[in-house]
């Protein structure tokens, strides 16, 4: 495929009218700077190519601001030996006319047969995205996306295989991708990816194992019923059999003669043990005999025995008898002795008697005296005390009033030395027996006196001399003392004594009686302590005792000389009571044993005749005699009896009561148990009887049968499907291994196309394709040596450099399978170093000898070396001016053919 | 002179696990049939008695529903019934007699010969000799006592017993429920009328096995009778007559296929058939597509005439011609597929192969045709 002529009219910044006349068939190289409409051109094209005209996805191509604008495209192209004009308007004017080969299409018919030829889908609605853009989106490169080839080659991928396909004819398959689908569709509905059954498949092999388990369940069941309905059948007979035979009577039977014969060792064991009885009695009665016998040959033993003891008895006695008179005479004597004494005693008492009387009378005649001259100075005594009560009654003095007196005579006394003070003092030293009278008083000598008050000193000779005593107190003083003096006055005759020291001499007098009146009352009382009166009483009574006194000792008998003291007789009489009872003990001991002698000899004597006489008896030997045959006729009974024990035990011993009993239990048992057993029987009988009726009708072996219908049919449905599944899988296997080796075929072309590119720039390099026809792993000489890598993972520059060389690569592929290849590259490698951009230079060149490549860039430096004209944008703009100048200016509408 | 019905192997109760559910209900169904027909058969033929030899019931456990419906299927015939308990419905201990007596189910015409010994009915001249089965199996002839056992000389002896003749059915060595094939000489029988054999078989001329009157399996013997039994007086050799009962009989075709014109064969014997049968179709060999068509087609007609028709053709293998394969128009690697399904398929048996072969030439086939594949899923799913 190869542009010829483009021209743009109302297309963003080109609302005039833009021609990129004479498109050469190789490389072509249009340059300007920034915003030049490099891009607003490459968009062009592609908005020709893929948008529908009657998409809004051209809105872009609109001019800014014009709302009116109609931007129209028109491209002139030869490809497949034939010549395609294009022309197409979008927005204000919606508009698309083809013509090929002298034919014209329009409308939707031209656009399809565009897609069909390029290879390339259109969007359903809104603008065009590149998922859409097919072959034309892997080799249109835009600004920036040239390293992106994974997305873009997804993308044509269709168109690419179906490329491939057309290329190598008799490997592809018409429909293949599709039948895979279906198998892989129908697979899925079976397996899960990784093979494991899944939806009904799965459920099946579940409902497979719940049937089989319930299946199982019911034929345990069903082999359970039988078992019971042969257990029936088999308790069914056993039943009628015991109702028959009764077993059970038959081992009652064997209890009872069992029983029976027990009884019969019982009854000999109690024979037996009446015969041990009266053996055992035998035995005693035998000893008893025997015990009697002996008895009879001890009495003759006996016999002398007893004659002894009375010899020995008679001794005794006659030996005791001789000892009679000596305790006899000790006794009278003891007892004489005895009397003598008593007698001492008794005059030894009167003795005493006497004395003491004549003591008491002594004594009390002391007693007397003594009371009467106690009596004297009682009297005494009183008549002092009532002298002086006498006296003191007559001179009698008040203590109170004597201290009151005492006072008063104080303070007149003080009151007047204290008028002697403040009073004038007048001494006075008379000569000679000069004379001189103060007041009335004459006054001689020497002296002092003291005045109060105004006082008349007359000197004779002389004159008068009135004094008159100063101070102020003076006459206070005055007034005191003689209110004093009448209370002293007062006092003393109150007291009828003339002055102070008598009323003193008077109070000690007073005193003085006192004292004795208290020493004479403390004198009488210690004398008379109950008075005179009681004293005389008591001397008068003390007399009277003393006459009775007097009287007893003169009616006592004078004393013997020759009595002993009392004591002394009292020890003797002691002592000789003693002896007497000493010796009447052993009198009465003496008599005592002479009775016991005499009548032990007397019963020695009796026993010993008795059984002299016993012995004697006819009668006893007899009795003898008897008891000898007793004895022996006793023997012989017991062996008898003995021999009989010995053979009844061996028979008891011979029939084994144990045994016996241990039979009854065993035969009472088992006919019980025979007999429970076939009661228990009928209940299970009925028991399983009933079981067996529900069961039955539960239909088990229906049932079963049913279940094991369902689990054949879901077997055999399982089976189905897991053949199917299994085909399935197989199938599409071998369709995915077959579609992968034509795959890997189809990758060859591709992959020597990339090595053709990829060794230019790294010689020795080799890269591989995947299913999807896109580059993968890539294996290279670094500085390493053998390097290996996915191309995604190189650094950006490198990865758009690999992206223009699988670009270029799909480009021959796709020549080779008689598609149309264009290339545009807008601003590409710009990430390249000088190096590799050299590199990449020789590849572009060797690629347009096959391709028509349209390359735009802002840098035409870098691009000088590639052999071609560059052409300057800015420079063809310029010139599609000065052509609109010449044209009409809305003339684009008019389609040009090119020839 | 008495002139009676001899029947056996009723199987009453019998499920069908290898056929469809509606199949097997209708199968089931046509067993209750079968026993009107053999009562309106004695009634029509004007028989004495009818004599059942054994497994009417096909277990023990059937539910009291079916048991009912057995007896009520008898009600068309008057006269009396024999019947005896078989290897499936032994007289155990409790069986399904003892619950069909429960039930209260056994109409007073029917005569359980639930122990051995003699049933005597004298108004239709007859004395019948049973021995039933009291175990699910016994390796004794319990017809051995027939000899011992005296009947009033005015009455037939009629032998009535279940089990297998010995050495004279197949596979009868160390047979459970043996029965001496002189036994009517030897107990001087009139006739021996015998259940167990599911085919009508005769094996003297005073011993038959009747067979079952509605068929039930495949084996291809003389299934679906009944036999009419006239016996002229004592001694004399009785007179059998086969009476066809069964509604469905029972086909079981097994085909090798090689070339085309053994498909043609096979559909020539199938439209041969008479309907309804249950058929039982068993293919082995090769096909080609072309002939894989045809069969398909030959047999949903059969199916449709048909109670049930099954085909097990796992033993046939899928091989498309050259031309099949052509076409089919499988180019590329689909036709690769093909023929390394073919090739696998031819190296031996190899059924995921087959299976993998038969669903992609059905694709194929599907996608000629113009039905889109995922409905062609649909349809087969």
């Amino acid at each position: 495929m190869k542009l010829q002529r483009v021209r743009i009219e109302q297309v963003r910044q080109f609302r005039q009218p833009l021609e990129l006349p004479q498109l050469t068939a190789g490389l072509n190289l249009f340059y300007g700077p920034n915003e030049s409409g490099k891009s607003t051109l490459v968009q062009a094209i592609r908005s020709a190519f893929f948008e529908r005209h009657r998409s809004n996805g051209a809105e872009h191509l609109r001019p800014w601001g014009d709302s009116a604008a109609a931007p129209s495209i028109e491209i002139h192209f030869t490809s497949q030996r034939q010549d395609w004009q294009l022309h197409k308007s979008f927005l204000a004017t919606k508009r698309c006319d083809l013509q090929v080969a002298g034919q014209a299409f329009s409308g939707e018919e031209a656009e399809d047969k565009l897609a069909d030829l390029l290879g390339f889908q259109y969007a359903s609605r809104g603008a065009s995205q590149d998922r859409h853009w097919g072959i034309p989106g892997l080799l249109w490169v835009e600004q920036g996306s040239g390293q992106d080839i994974e997305a873009a080659a997804q993308h044509a991928g269709d168109h690419l295989q179906a490329a491939l396909h057309s290329m190598l004819g008799e490997v592809a398959s018409s429909g293949g991708d599709d039948l895979i689908q279906t198998v892989a569709a129908q697979r899925s509905n079976l397996l899960t990816p990784t093979g494991k059954p899944r939806g009904e498949y799965a459920t099946l092999a579940t409902r497979k194992a719940e049937l089989s388990a319930g299946l199982a369940t019911l034929e345990q069941r069903i082999g359970q019923y039988q078992a019971q309905v042969d257990r029936l059948g088999e308790l069914r007979q056993q039943h009628q059999r015991d109702e028959h035979q009764q077993p059970w009577l038959a081992a009652r039977q064997q209890y009872e003669e069992a029983q029976r014969r027990h009884r019969q060792v019982e009854q000999w064991q109690q024979e037996q043990q009446q015969e041990q009885q009266a053996l055992n009695n035998h035995t005693q009665t035998l000893g008893l005999l025997r015990e009697q016998q002996s008895q009879a040959r001890s009495q003759v033993d006996k016999l002398e025995q007893r004659h002894q003891e009375y010899i020995r008895a008679q001794e005794s006695l006659a030996s005791l008898s001789a000892q009679s008179p000596q305790i006899e005479a000790r006794l009278q004597h003891a007892q004489s002795a005895y009397s003598r004494a008593l007698e001492k005693v008794a005059l030894a008492r009167q003795q005493q008697q006497h004395g003491q009387l004549a003591d008491s009378v002594s004594q009390l005649e002391r007693q007397i005296a003594g009371l009467s001259d106690r009596l004297a100075k009682a009297r005494e005594h009183q008549e002092t005390l009532e002298q002086t009560r006498q006296v003191q009654r007559q001179d009698a003095i008040d203590p109170d009033t004597l201290a009151n007196l005492r006072q008063c005579q104080r303070q007149l006394d003080e009151a007047s030395i204290r008028s002697n003070a403040i009073a004038t003092r007048l001494r006075y030293h008379l000569e000679g027996n000069q004379t001189f009278t103060l007041e009335d008083t004459l006054l001689r000598g020497t002296g002092e006196t003291l005045l109060l008050e105004e006082t008349r000193l007359v000197i004779p000779g002389v004159g008068e001399l009135q004094i008159t005593p100063g101070g102020e107190d003076l006459g206070r003083l005055q007034r005191q003392l003689a209110r004093l003096t009448d209370e002293r006055n007062r006092q003393l005759h109150a007291l009828a004594v003339a002055s102070l020291a008598e009323g003193e001499q008077k109070a000690e007098r007073q005193a003085e009686r006192l004292r004795t009146i208290k020493t004479r009352e403390q004198l009488l009382t210690s004398v008379a302590p109950e008075g005179i009166d009681a004293l005389r009483a008591h001397q008068q009574t003390e007399y009277i005792r003393l006459e009775q006194l007097r009287a007893r000792l003169a009616a006592l008998p004078v004393a013997s000389a020759t009595a002993l003291p009392l004591d002394q007789a009292e020890t003797q009489q002691a002592e000789r009571e003693q002896q007497l009872a000493d010796a009447e003990q052993q009198h009465q001991r003496h008599q005592q044993s002479l009775a016991m002698a005499t009548q032990r000899t007397q019963a020695a004597q009796q026993e010993w005749q008795q059984l002299q006489r016993e012995l004697e008896d006819p009668k006893r030997q007899q009795l003898q005699h008897t008891l000898a045959q007793n004895i022996r006729s006793a023997e012989e009974d017991s062996s008898r009896l003995q021999a009989a024990i010995d053979l009844r035990q061996t028979r008891i011993d011979e029939a084994r009561p144990d045994l016996l009993q241990q039979d009854m239990v065993r035969f009472k048992t088992s006919a019980e148990q025979l007999e429970r057993a076939h009661q228990s029987r009928a209940l299970e009988l009925a028991r399983l009887q009933s079981a067996l009726e529900t069961l039955g009708g539960e239909g088990l072996e229906e049932l079963r049968d049913q279940q094991t219908a369902n689990l054949e049919r879901v077997e055999r449905r399982y089976q189905e499907l897991r053949r199917r599944a299994e085909a399935l899988d197989l199938l599409l296997g071998l369709l995915q291994d077959k579609r992968q080796e034509l795959t890997r075929r189809l990758q060859a072309p591709l992959q020597k196309h990339l090595h053709h590119y990829l060794r230019m720039l790294f010689p020795q390099a080799s890269i591989e394709v995947d299913d999807r026809l896109i580059p993968g792993q890539m294996t290279r000489s670094g500085r390493q040596g053998q390097e290996t890598g996915e191309v995604r993972a190189l650094s950006f520059g490198a990865r758009e450099q690999m992206g223009l060389i699988s670009r270029l690569a799909y480009a021959d592929l796709l020549q080779e399978a008689g598609r149309p290849t264009l290339i545009i590259l807008d601003d590409t490698l710009v990430h390249s170093d000088v190096t590799r951009l050299a590199k990449m230079k020789r590849i572009l060149f060797d690629a347009s000898q096959r391709h028509q490549i349209l390359l735009f860039t802002c840098h035409p430096d870098q691009w000088q070396d590639l052999g071609v004209q560059p052409r300057d944008l800015e420079a063809i703009k310029s010139q599609a001016l000065s052509e609109v100048a010449v044209q009409s200016p809305h003339s684009t509408r008019s389609p040009t053919t090119m020839p | 002179m008495p002139r009676f019905l001899h029947t056996a192997d009723w199987q009453m109760g019998r499920t069908y696990s290898r056929f469809e559910p509606d199949d097997a209900a209708a199968l089931a169904e046509a067993r209750f049939t079968a026993i009107e027909r053999l009562a309106q058969l004695a009634r029509d033929e004007r028989c004495d008695a009818v004599l059942v030899a054994g497994d009417v019931f096909d277990t023990q456990t059937v539910p009291d529903r079916t048991i009912r419906r057995v007896f009520n299927a008898m009600s068309g015939y008057q006269g009396p019934w024999v019947l005896l308990p078989g290897n499936h419905d032994a007289a155990l201990a409790e069986s399904v007699w003892t619950r069909a007596l429960r039930l209260d189910a056994v109409a007073d015409n029917v005569h359980l010969a639930l122990v051995p010994g003699v049933i005597e009915l004298p108004d239709q001249g007859m004395a019948v000799l049973a021995a039933p089965l009291t175990q699910r199996h016994t390796y004794e002839d319990l017809t051995a006592a027939f000899a011992d056992w005296m009947t009033r000389p005015d009455l037939l002896r009629v032998g009535l017993a279940h089990g297998s003749v010995q050495g004279i059915l197949p596979d009868t060595v160390d047979a459970t429920n043996p029965i001496a094939a002189d036994r009517a000489e030897r107990a001087r029988l009139d006739y021996l009328a015998l259940g167990d054999w599911h085919g009508s078989k005769r094996i003297n001329a005073r011993t038959w096995y009747s067979g079952t009157p509605e068929p039930e399996r495949f084996r291809n013997n003389e299934a679906g009778y009944a036999l009419i039994v006239d016996l002229a007086g004592p001694g004399a050799e009785p007179e059998v007559s086969q009476h066809p009962v069964g509604q469905y009989p029972w086909y079981q075709l097994q085909k090798t296929l090689r070339v085309s014109s053994d498909v043609d064969q096979l559909l020539e014997e199938l439209a041969a058939i008479p309907a309804p049968a249950v058929l039982d179709i068993r293919l082995q060999g090769d096909i080609d597509l072309h002939g894989e068509t045809r069969l398909q087609y030959g047999l949903s007609v059969a199916e449709a005439r048909h109670r049930s028709v099954q085909c097990d053709r796992t033993g046939l293998s899928l091989q498309p011609t050259d031309d099949d394969v052509a076409a089919l128009q499988a180019d590329g690697y689909l036709g690769e597929v093909i023929t390394l399904l073919r090739e696998r398929q031819q190296q031996g048996d190899d059924p995921q192969a087959r299976d993998a072969l038969a669903i992609l030439t059905g694709l194929l086939r599907d996608r000629q045709v113009g039905a889109p594949p995922e409905s062609a899923e649909e349809a087969s799913s």
